[in-house]
């Protein structure tokens, strides 16, 4: 018997978004709302923006909500934040992913209006839509979620999201990969590269990844080989996971796409953990300008230097 | 003129990343203070350690290096103020990052040698050069470059089921 998650505060919720998304949309104070609408797939869900005030009812939050709706505000939607204020629905990792974005310049808060989500837990990638949410069934990043209650939205509903104390499944295989030799390390990541196919669902579903030109899309120089065979696969994780330390928030939205299941949000956690024992850093609510990687202090670590 | 050079079975690839305001010159001045130190050093010279993208030192290991080195100024001597600073938060991360993937970090050297320090730049390349060539060539990286995705071999039950389902 598996251990259910209580979810039922989720209807509550929708309604509360529904409602919420209805007036500011008839109040005039955003042009458009992001949020979750029921697709077609029975139970599923997909990312939706409304315009109209009537088409409030059509938002949803569920358990299978599991999009991180950041990646609609930026890269190729960037000029979607610069056609009036947006609302737009967030989880308590998506909130992260947003104030990421506020302190790297890329949205403005005021242009946002943020509609927070109680948030027990979203279905894992490989689950059936229409499951209900189990200790099972749960995504791996809501087993170890400290963000179920965004902070700092314009609107959260009412209701306090409850989930079981639940094994942490990235903490733990970051704990065993710790433990290996190199050796092993490499032939466990050499077989996890070799799966790749470079199809780069990984860099398009990430809110971080905005950048025009990918540095491992130029051909003079080329960094990075673009083909996909083990030498490049290898060069373009640690190029991706190299890029996102200090960065990433956490969404695990890397992985939730991968088609091949590669346990990419696994090398983001590693580099988040090192970031947070080292510089005392950590993805939250707070917006900061800085990051660990571009800030410094005269007394950093250095024994590793000569 | 020149003392006997050791013969060795395995001459290791070195990497150096420098910078040119500090490193640079102090390898400058160990050649021309006629200090003798390994030629297995390759020297590359950026501006600063704040130039050198971790993405390089990948790329030289995938290119055949054998170790890499990367020195530049000492804290607060930057001549761009702070790029060392940053180079310093970015090198941790990386280090962290490629010892989780399973580099080994004795291949991986970082140091600070001012334009003075003609002696420590002799001291730290001939250190590195015998560290590595003690542990013999970088073999992980250019086996992959040489490995193929998949060899067309049908050498896996998947794959023998599938074939003979065709």
């Amino acid at each position: 018997m598996t251990q259910t998650i209580d979810t039922s505060i989720y209807a509550a919720v929708t309604e509360a978004i529904q409602s919420e998304a209805q007036r500011i949309l008839a109040a005039g104070e955003v042009t458009a709302v992001v949020g979750y609408a029921a697709a077609r797939r029975k139970g599923s869900a997909q990312p939706i923006v409304i315009t109209a005030a009537a088409d409030a009812q059509k938002l949803i939050f569920t358990p299978a909500c599991v999009n991180n709706l950041a990646v609609y505000l930026t890269k190729a939607k960037k000029e979607i934040p610069k056609s009036g204020r947006i609302g737009i629905v967030v989880k308590g990792c998506d909130l992260k992913a947003l104030v990421g974005l506020m302190g790297e310049s890329q949205l403005k808060r005021e242009q946002l209006y943020l509609i927070g989500v109680p948030c027990a837990g979203v279905l894992a990638s490989t689950i059936q839509p229409d499951t209900g949410l189990t200790a099972d069934s749960i995504a791996p990043k809501c087993r170890e979620c400290d963000a179920r209650l965004p902070q700092g939205c314009d609107f959260v509903p009412a209701g306090q999201p409850v989930t079981p104390e639940l094994e942490k499944k990235y903490a733990s295989e970051i704990a065993r990969l710790e433990a290996l030799t190199p050796q092993e390390r490499w032939a466990y990541w050499k077989e996890q590269f070799s799966k790749c196919i470079k199809c780069y669902a990984c860099r398009q579903v990430c809110p971080f990844c905005f950048c025009e030109q990918c540095l491992c899309d130029r051909n003079k120089p080329q960094m990075v080989d673009t083909t996909p065979r083990p030498a490049g696969n290898t060069a373009w994780h640690i190029v991706r996971a190299m890029h996102l330390a200090g960065r990433c928030a956490g969404c695990a939205e890397c992985e939730r796409v991968c088609p091949m299941d590669i346990p990419l949000n696994l090398l983001n956690r590693k580099m988040a953990k090192e970031l947070k024992e080292l510089y005392a850093y950590e993805a939250g609510f707070q917006v900061n300008d800085n990051g660990p990687l571009n800030s410094y202090t005269e007394k950093d670590d250095q024994s590793f230097i000569k | 003129m020149h003392s006997e050079k050791p013969k060795h079975d395995f001459e290791p690839k070195i990497i150096a990343f420098v910078c040119t305001w500090c490193t640079y010159a102090g390898a400058d001045l160990a050649g021309t203070s006629r200090m003798q130190y390994p030629a297995n050093v390759r020297v590359l010279k950026f501006p600063c350690t704040g130039r050198i993208d971790p993405v390089f030192i990948l790329k030289a290991f995938q290119q055949g290096a054998d170790g890499v080195l990367v020195s530049g100024c000492h804290p607060g001597d930057c001549h761009y103020i702070a790029g060392n600073f940053h180079a310093r938060r970015r090198f941790a991360a990386f280090r962290k990052l490629l010892e989780f993937v399973g580099v080994d970090l004795e291949r991986l050297q970082f140091s600070w040698v001012s334009a003075a320090e003609g002696g420590k730049w002799v001291e730290v390349v001939t250190d590195l050069t015998e560290k590595v060539r003690n542990m013999g060539p970088m073999t992980e990286f250019k086996e992959l470059a040489l490995e193929e995705q998949w060899s067309g071999a049908i050498n896996t039950e998947e794959l023998k089921e599938a074939f003979n389902q065709i």
